[in-house]
Formats: C-alpha cells, structure tokens, sequence
C-alpha cells in the first residue's frame, strides 16, 4: 500500500469521513475548503493523527502549510520526514 | 477587537461587528480625560455619553435589543431604554477601567480570584489548558489576571481593521499578558494552538461566538431560544485530553474585578468530527453562561443577535 493510499484510509477512519470512500478523494484536490471540504478544526485532528499513526510532530507553519495543500503533498511530507528520521 | 471561536473567520458571513461604536477622537477624548482627571471623572462622563447614545442613536439600542428582550422579556418602554442605559454605562465603564489600567497602572483596579488554585490544578495536569469564556465582564481583565498562573496564555483573537479601541498592554507599552493566535491566520490557527497545548501552556477561546461553518457549531438553547455556539474548545479537548476550565471576568464593584472559574468540562478523547458529539460540553458552557446573566445581567455584552444567526454551510 502507497502512503497516499494508506493516508486516504486514514483520513476516511479516523476523521470519520462518512460521506466518502478512500477511492472518492482525489490525490491533488485541497484538504481544506474546495476539495475535501476539511476546516481548521479537522486541521487539529488531522496534525494530531499524523502524530498518533506515523510519530510525525509539525512544527513549523510554512511546513504545515505546505504538507497541508492536498492528499499527495502530504503523502510526499510524511514520506520525507519517515526518511530522514 | 473581540476574541474568536477558532474556526475559519475568513468564511465568517458575519452580521456583527467587533469595532468599537466610539469614534476615534472619542476615545481620545476619553483617555486624555483620565490622564487629566483619573478614572471616576471618566466614570462621570460615560453616564452622560451612553445617554446620548441611548437616547439618540437608535443603532446601539437595537444591538442590546436582542440579548435584553430575552433576559427581560415582557419589557419595554422607558423600562427598556433603562435597561439598555444600564449595560452602556456598565460596558463603558469597564472600557474606563480598561484604559485606566494601561494609562496609570495596575494600582488602579484590584482583582480577586476565585479558585485560585483550582486553575493552577488544572495547569498542573501538563495536558495544556482550555479557558472558554464569553463576552462577559472585561475579558481583557482575564488576561491580564491569567498572569497569576506563570504560565503563558494565548487567546484566539481576530482583530479588525480599523478598530480603534486599544488594549491595556497598547495603552501602557508593557509587553502583552497574552499571546494573539489569529483564527484568521494559516490553517485557522490549528497548529499554534496545538503546540499552545503541547507544551502545557493556557488557551483561551469565546464560547458564545459562533464564526465559520455550521459544521463547527451546535444548537443549545439560551435564554429560552436556540443559538449556535462553537464546538471548537470542546473538539480540542477531545483532540489534546486537555481539561476545559469555564471563566467569566466581571467587575464587582467601582475599580475591582473578580475572576469566577465556573466549572471544569472534562471532554472524552477521540469524540470525532460530529458537532452532536460536543452538544453535552456547549450545553454545559451555555448553563454556565445563563447562571452568569441571571445573577449580573448589564455584564453581559454579545452586541449581536445570536438568536437570529442562520447556519453559513
């Protein structure tokens, strides 16, 4: 499973995406507003999953707001940060 | 300039505004009155200003209106406007007290806190700390009092452009008592807030305004009618496991203020993203509230009509 997978079905479980299947999320669209349609409050639970399923703790906002602009950018921002420890 | 909820201010359709109705020159003339005269000639002058304005500006009664027809229903006529005379002069005398403190020092006012060490408790507990609070008393005075923890506090605070009412720490030149995270800011402020909480640190968040998607409120009943409020400090709770401490600042008397803890709402972890899951934890703020205004009714000054605010989707 691709971390882009593995993080679609995260999302789905674990922000309790009820309307949507893993297969409904497209990879580049938005997490926020258009797109996934997630707020500033899923914004919380979603930095919190990322420190509950992959131990990755954001710190910086530029960075934040980079991993945070759609499925595949945050894949990519994991992926990075799994590699360098 | 008036604290927010924590969801998107950008996409807030508001029907409110936080900018003070006094004019610039206004406040001026007010600030420079204290410096000349001190703070009871200003208390003086604020009974004869919100006259003015209650008698002449039909705008500042209609924003009490909605809040006062329900804390005082059945009233009207000259009953009204002194009802509506009583929470100006109370609100102005407390933006008096305000600029007072910052103009000529924390010697001016005097603060008690109730349950002291309830709050250094709950700080203790090393899972951060979720203040709620209202538009209640002089929450700038909780700020400021919040120093007694010695622990950094920060406040979700949209400011407007424009608004040119000062904070204390503007008046004075003294370094904030707080920290502002702008709801309005990159990702609504999610990650400051997070790390605010990481680190043990105090949060302060309205609890009677609701700003964003509907999604990021929930019905409760207030004073006999339905409002939306946010659920913003409860899902943070649920996200942190931080307690949830309800304040409310008021003032108890020419020059002296009280901090009342209310009550502690313990959210249960991973509640998930489903408003009705907080409905319990803003019911039990809203209760809190409502006990508040029935004992200190003029203190209470959400200038704006929660009863009438229709979901933004």
């Amino acid at each position: 499973m691709t971390t882009v997978e593995k993080l679609k079905m995260i999302l789905v479980e674990d922000l309790n995406l009820e309307e949507l299947t893993p297969a409904d999320i497209y990879e580049n669209a938005p997490l926020f507003g258009e797109g996934l349609g997630l707020d500033s409050l899923d914004a919380v639970e979603l930095i919190v999953i990322m420190q509950k399923r992959f131990g990755i703790e954001i710190q910086n906002l530029d960075e934040g707001k980079a991993a945070f602009q759609s499925v595949h950018a945050l894949a990519s921002y994991i992926e990075g940060r799994l590699k360098t420890g | 300039m008036r604290p927010s909820d924590g969801t998107d201010a950008r996409k807030d359709r508001k029907s409110w505004s936080a900018r003070s109705i006094g004019s610039r020159w206004q406040h001026r003339f007010f600030y420079a009155l204290i410096r000349l005269a001190g703070r009871r000639a200003a208390y003086v002058m604020v009974v004869f200003v919100a006259l003015y304005y209650v008698l002449f500006r039909p705008s500042v009664r209609a924003r009490s209106l909605p809040y006062l027809s329900r804390r005082f229903p059945g009233r009207n006529g000259l009953l009204r406007l002194w009802d509506c005379f009583r929470i100006t002069v109370e609100i102005g005398r407390i933006l008096v007290d305000r600029a007072a403190l910052g103009i000529l020092g924390p010697g001016q006012l005097t603060v008690r806190y109730g349950k002291r060490e309830e709050l250094l408790e709950r700080v203790r507990e090393g899972r951060g700390l979720i203040l709620v609070t209202a538009h209640a008393g002089c929450w700038q005075f909780a700020m400021e009092s919040l120093r007694m923890l010695e622990t950094p506090v920060s406040l979700l605070l949209h400011r407007e452009e424009g608004d040119v009412d000062l904070h204390i720490f503007e008046h004075s030149g003294d370094e904030a008592a707080f920290r502002i995270i702008d709801p309005a800011g990159p990702l609504g402020g999610a990650l400051e807030m997070l790390q605010v909480l990481k680190h043990g640190e105090v949060l302060c968040i309205m609890g009677d305004r609701a700003m964003g998607s509907d999604r990021s409120t929930v019905g409760v009943e207030f004073l006999g009618a339905r409002v939306r409020v946010p659920i913003s400090p409860y899902r943070l709770a649920s996200a942190t496991g931080a307690p949830v401490v309800v304040i409310f600042p008021y003032k108890s008397g020419p020059g002296n203020y009280s901090l009342l803890v209310e009550k502690v709402i313990r959210v249960p972890e991973d509640l998930g993203r489903a408003p009705e899951a907080y409905r319990p934890y803003a019911e039990a703020f809203i209760r809190a509230l409502e006990g508040f205004v029935e004992e200190r009714p003029y203190q209470f000054f959400n200038f704006f009509d929660m009863w009438n605010q229709e979901p933004t989707g």
